[in-house]
């Protein structure tokens, strides 16, 4: 297990992330793979203008639930404005209460 | 022929006498209604109103308008397609302008919720594009507000959805409302068999609907948050919200508080509809009121200490 993966989420799911399904997918697509074959794995929101809860739930919490708060040592949040900051750290905190069980959704 | 003469004023005191009017049980036949004194209207009664007509056409009633030439405020009805919504083709006697900073138009609630917000946000709050724009909190905003609702609207009331918006800029106040004729918040929760929801009132159904981590949407990737936050957003910036579904309503009016109602004379909304007004110089701190929504949700306690962030 060796290197840096970095996804472009502006590049890769448009600047304003609004869709849960779509969330859903590029994580099994493009995040999950690079979980365990990388030792950093960046999610890149340079360009990101918005988001939403849904998409922010469905790709984060969605990564600590199935790899558990483990995975934050491996996780890099790169240039978040302040409204999509607060988005991360909340589904970062809703992951962790699911991976640990405290939340049935 | 159930027919209906619209008031002068569907404002916001006009709001819940009119949903009642119009969601009595209806007669055998065709609906008419009569705009020619109605001088007044909200983005919420509009697309309320969008949403019945094509529900009615769907169902097989005739609709009809009746009164248009008379109407003091057509033109503003063309401007804001509303009559076009409602499936009334009439001519149009001035030259559109460019509606930005001022209104968004009736519009159907697609799939792409993103291209949606973006020129909805683009539209309500010009230049809000850039990050260091003085709009950017309220293009912030209006993003998170509409693309919530709308997913919502998209995922579980199939029903079509509209959405509309009104800049009052003598009140410095942003209205904006969305309504789907789709099968409601309460059968929503009984398609994905929650087991409380078989005794529970339309009204009740709502206050579950507004708790945090309580979704109508079985499974990944809906995690039953986004409605809370956004009732909870145009709060603390100093909004006010109406969620009617059904029978029932949950009022949020400026100030705070919160109140759970149902609709009298027997009346119902077959769908969902969501109201919210919210004053567009508060919704530049959107930011710091979504920090403290999921704070108060209990969904944002220290993330930030386990979780690295770069600039």
């Amino acid at each position: 297990m060796s290197g840096t993966y970095t996804a472009h989420l502006a590049e890769d799911c448009g600047t304003i992330l609004a869709d849960g399904s779509k969330a859903l997918a590029y994580r099994h697509r493009q995040i999950d793979p690079y979980i365990d074959l990388c030792e950093k794995v960046t999610l890149d929101f340079s360009g990101v203008r918005s988001a939403n809860s849904s998409f922010m739930n469905a790709l984060i919490s969605g990564l600590l639930e199935q790899h558990g708060e483990p995975v934050l040592e491996k996780l890099v949040f790169k240039a978040c404005k302040p409204a999509i900051a607060v988005l991360v750290e909340a589904a970062i905190e809703l992951g962790i209460s699911k991976s640990a069980g405290k939340v049935v959704a | 022929m159930n027919v209906f003469r619209l008031p002068m004023h569907l404002n916001a005191g006009g709001l819940l006498p009119f949903l009642t009017m119009m969601g009595c049980p209806l007669h055998d036949g065709g609906v008419e209604i009569d705009i020619s004194e109605l001088r007044r209207v909200l983005p919420a009664s509009m697309v309320s109103l969008v949403a019945m007509v094509n529900l009615w056409r769907r169902k097989g009633r005739e609709v009809r308008f009746t009164g248009i030439s008379e109407c003091p405020i057509l033109s503003y009805l063309q401007r804001m397609d509303f009559l076009s919504s409602c499936g009334i083709d009439v001519p149009e006697a001035f030259r559109r302008h460019d509606s930005k900073g001022r209104f968004v138009s009736v519009k159907n609630v697609i799939h792409q919720t993103d291209e949606m917000a973006r020129e909805v946000a683009g539209c309500l709050a010009p230049g809000g594009e850039e990050f260091d724009h003085p709009n950017a909190g309220l293009y912030d905003m209006i993003t998170y507000v509409l693309t919530e609702v709308a997913n919502n609207i998209r995922q579980h009331s199939s029903g079509t959805g509209y959405a509309a918006a009104q800049v009052h800029g003598h009140e410095g106040m942003i209205r904006m409302a969305f309504a789907d004729n789709g099968m409601g918040i309460l059968k929503s929760f009984r398609m994905v068999e929650a087991q409380w929801s078989e005794q529970a009132t339309d009204a009740e159904a709502i206050a579950r609907a507004l708790e945090p981590r309580v979704s109508c949407k079985a499974g990944p990737p809906n995690e039953g948050v986004g409605l809370t936050m956004v009732s909870s957003v145009v709060s603390k910036i100093g909004g006010a919200l109406l969620v009617v579904s059904g029978s029932g309503m949950a009022k949020f009016p400026i100030g705070g508080g919160s109140s759970f109602e149902t609709f009298p004379e027997g009346a119902s909304y077959q769908g969902t509809m969501v109201a919210m007004t919210f004053p567009e110089r508060a919704a530049k701190r959107f930011a710091d009121a979504l920090k403290e929504a999921k704070d108060d949700a209990g969904i944002l306690q220290s993330g930030r200490r386990r979780a690295t962030f770069e600039p």
